[in-house]
């Protein structure tokens, strides 16, 4: 009886002290909102990872998605008209100076130096500097590494019966990996329209992202910046970082535009009308000796079931130029080396918390296990999360590459290329100012003209700089100016 | 029941109706003459005139965007019409498997448009879609059905016909069967041809029909997005793009909320005036149909 006593009373005060004092799980009761786009792509690594957390802290995690083009005007409205539908946002990183620069995110500063977990010293230098931060503060956490890069075939272009024949044909050894858009252009011509691959079918020298409304303007910036983009002269690729007037068209911006148009001639038929998706699907399908892409290609490449050039791809940073223009001087410079300056298009994804969110603590929480480096390795190297590397620990390890279906050559050079190209001291971070979605929406018109030979390259980046003008103007050219220089890491007045 | 009473009880569905329609209208058009601005956790619109007018005014992506509107409904209604008139009379007969015929001739109509924007897509494709591969076989070269700036707005017009051409079908095969046959057996006994029937008796019986069928598909065809967004994007070049990809472009992809909602008012106007014309032109065949 006395035993049954004791046992009572012990497991009375279990009870109640867990009445108490709680599970001793930190976010009990807690829901939090994450708003990204649809999964797979983005939203894959949330629904992940949002048991693990839930189990471990008790709190909720309630995904809200919405397609692409609703992002935008979604996060946007739900912050401006204080709505504040969501704790944690996760979006493309040009949006950040819209959000930050209006007040709308909360600094993580605080939270980020009291979480060892999080690894911040881990994240390369770019992001974790420049890509995430807004006036000196950090504003969200980067969850994806984004860049463009350069994909050649390597059995096409280390053929040595193909490099003769196009040295004797061009007066110049094939270059492997071409360093120059000149040496891409003659490669590209050289193995367009044959069957160079013995698979009975012609293919051809290039496939690059030229489609209306969708991601070209990223792709005419990658080849832009080689021609314009001098070390250690900021500001070159877009506007003059001390009057705000557009460079776009620029004489180096004008070659690269008559470069871009000038390559579809030696491009997979119809590609004026393709977009990343589809240079993708054409790249593995070996229809296309040389592609710009994000690190997806590599991934379809080396892992997708279909590919059928599973091993035969090279990998490289985006070629450059030995003429480069200087705004500045308003004149070409030469260079004895290709001038190449890599470009972070895009800028991968980052997620941010809404400064009015009640659950702060709880968002970063949830956050910082997201990002860490362990999951954040899983979330790389796993299909379908649209997410690419950008921890130093994501290019130590091999094994998560090998496991996920790389050869280990192809991942030691995958791998490479991106972090040579993260790396790079002449590294082009994307357009991130206010409106920069407008700016983008004007080139692209006259991208698609000048490609479809509408208009010139001088005419159509005449009529984009006239159309940046017109918005810097309707922003206010000092608030723009400022926040150009801010994203540049220029002191501001 | 008083007819005040009656009145009360219309007001919650009439203040509803005019909630969910005019407050969206009138919203859109004060931002059609406003700029837009978040400040202070609302939705400031600043009224500024016809600035946005006047900039629509020089714009010529929007002129751009307006001729490709009204070719392509211009083109695509006509073809549909036509196509459908001589379906919808093909399976006005008795003939056999005339109720297969009816449900499949239907079936395009019943898919989502973003999915048969797809299904061309990959159809028209240049080097792996079946047409071009169809052209290769019979020894004959390809065709760049979306890439090519002389071809493109065709496709888009051939997918629009394949697609609701089966609206036309539904509604003049309605209009045929409601057609008395006495009228068409009197004009056979007075020595009418089969044209003839046709031209005189069939034709101007079917024009209430004909105008209802034309009317909704041109307001319908006015408004096309979703195809061309999938297809093409509005390339090459622009020749493809539809005022509303532009003014979907200009106000959800810019955010350019105040300017979009200029162009969407544009289309607003651009549908209001070819209805009156549309009206205005088919009076008199609606008067001879009611006589």
């Amino acid at each position: 009886m006395r035993k049954l006593v004791v046992v009572t009373l012990l497991v009375g005060i279990a009870v109640l002290g867990v009445g108490v004092f709680g599970t001793g799980r930190k976010f009990e009761g807690v829901t939090i909102t994450v708003f990204t786009q649809p999964p797979p792509f983005i939203a894959k690594p949330v629904q992940m990872f949002a048991p693990d957390w839930e189990r471990m802290t008790g709190g909720k995690v309630k995904l809200i998605t919405a397609p692409w083009a609703e992002l935008y005007p979604k996060m946007y409205s739900s912050f401006a008209l204080g709505a504040h539908l969501y704790d944690i946002v996760i979006f493309p990183a040009a949006w950040l100076p819209d959000f930050a620069g209006a007040g709308f995110l909360a600094p993580l500063d605080d939270f980020i130096a009291a979480d060892p977990r999080i690894a911040w010293e881990d994240i390369l230098p770019v992001y974790r500097e420049r890509i995430v931060t807004w006036g000196g503060k950090v504003f969200a956490v980067p969850v994806d590494g984004d860049c463009h890069i350069f994909y050649y075939r390597k059995d096409a272009l280390e053929n040595p019966e193909y490099q003769a024949k196009f040295e004797e044909k061009y007066g110049y050894p094939l270059p492997v990996p071409p360093r120059t858009w000149k040496e891409v252009r003659d490669i590209a011509e050289f193995f367009n329209g044959w069957d160079w691959d013995g698979d009975g079918r012609p293919e051809y020298g290039v496939v690059e992202a030229r489609r209306k409304d969708d991601q070209a303007y990223w792709t005419f910036f990658s080849r832009a910046a080689g021609y314009v983009s001098i070390p250690g002269q900021p500001g070159g690729l877009f506007f003059d970082p001390e009057t705000m007037e557009p460079l776009i068209n620029s004489p180096g911006h004008v070659k690269a535009l008559e470069d871009y148009i000038e390559i579809m001639k030696f491009g997979v038929p119809g590609m004026i009308n393709m977009d990343s998706g589809e240079i993708r699907t054409v790249f593995a399908a070996g229809e296309a000796a040389m592609a710009i892409d994000w690190g997806d290609i590599g991934v379809l490449s080396e892992v997708g079931e279909e590919s059928m050039v599973k091993g035969k791809v090279g990998y490289a940073i985006l070629p450059g130029s030995t003429t480069v223009w200087d705004y500045k001087k308003g004149e070409w410079a030469k260079f004895d080396e290709p001038n190449q300056a890599p470009y972070l298009a895009f800028g991968g994804w980052v997620a941010a918390i809404d400064v009015k969110s009640p659950y702060l603590e709880a968002a970063y929480d949830f956050i910082s296990f997201l990002a860490s480096p362990e999951n954040s390795y899983r979330s790389v190297t796993t299909p379908e999360t649209g997410f690419n590397p950008y921890r130093v620990s994501h290019f130590e390890r091999l094994s998560g590459w090998i496991g996920f279906g790389f050869g280990p050559k192809a991942a030691e050079t995958y791998l490479k290329a991106i972090q040579d190209t993260i790396a790079h001291p002449n590294v082009q971070p994307d357009l991130r100012i206010p409106g920069g979605a407008r700016y983008f929406e004007a080139l692209d018109a006259e991208l698609a003209l000048a490609a479809a030979g509408a208009k010139s390259a001088q005419e159509a980046l005449d009529a984009v700089a006239k159309a940046w003008e017109r918005i810097t103007e309707e922003l206010g050219r000092e608030n723009q100016l400022k926040a150009y220089r801010l994203s540049l890491g220029l002191p501001v007045e | 029941m008083a007819q005040w009473q009656g009145r009360l009880f219309l007001t919650p569905t009439i203040l509803i109706l005019l909630l969910l329609t005019i407050f969206p209208f009138l919203f859109t058009l004060a931002m059609a003459f406003g700029k837009v601005s978040f400040e202070g956790g609302a939705l400031k619109i600043t009224l500024i005139g016809i600035k946005n007018w006047g900039r629509l005014v020089y714009d010529a992506r929007f002129w751009n965007a307006l001729v490709v509107t009204l070719k392509i409904v211009s083109l695509s209604v006509f073809c549909e019409y036509l196509l459908g008139l001589l379906l919808a009379m093909l399976l006005n007969r008795r003939i056999k498997g005339r109720t297969f015929f009816r449900v499949t001739f239907l079936l395009p109509m019943m898919l989502a448009p973003i999915a048969v924007g797809y299904m061309w897509r990959m159809m028209l494709n240049d080097t792996r879609g079946p047409f071009n591969d169809f052209l290769r076989r019979l020894g004959f070269g390809t065709v760049g059905w979306l890439s090519d700036p002389n071809v493109a707005m065709y496709s888009i017009v051939l997918t629009d016909i394949w697609q609701w051409t089966p609206f036309m079908i539904l509604i003049l095969l309605a209009g045929l069967q409601g057609i008395p046959r006495d009228y068409i057996e009197a004009a056979k006994v007075d020595g009418a041809s089969g044209w003839k029937v046709f031209i005189y008796v069939i034709f101007p019986l079917l024009a209430p029909a004909s105008i209802a069928a034309i009317f909704l598909r041109s307001v319908e065809a006015f408004k096309i997005i979703d195809i061309i967004y999938i297809m093409t994007g509005g390339g090459p070049g622009l020749v493809t793009e539809s005022l509303t990809l532009y003014g979907y472009s200009v106000g959800l992809r810019a955010f350019d909320l105040a300017y979009g909602a200029t162009i969407s008012f544009s289309l607003f106007f651009v549908v209001l005036f070819s209805s009156v014309l549309f009206f205005f032109l088919t009076r008199k065949a609606r008067r001879i149909s009611l006589e």
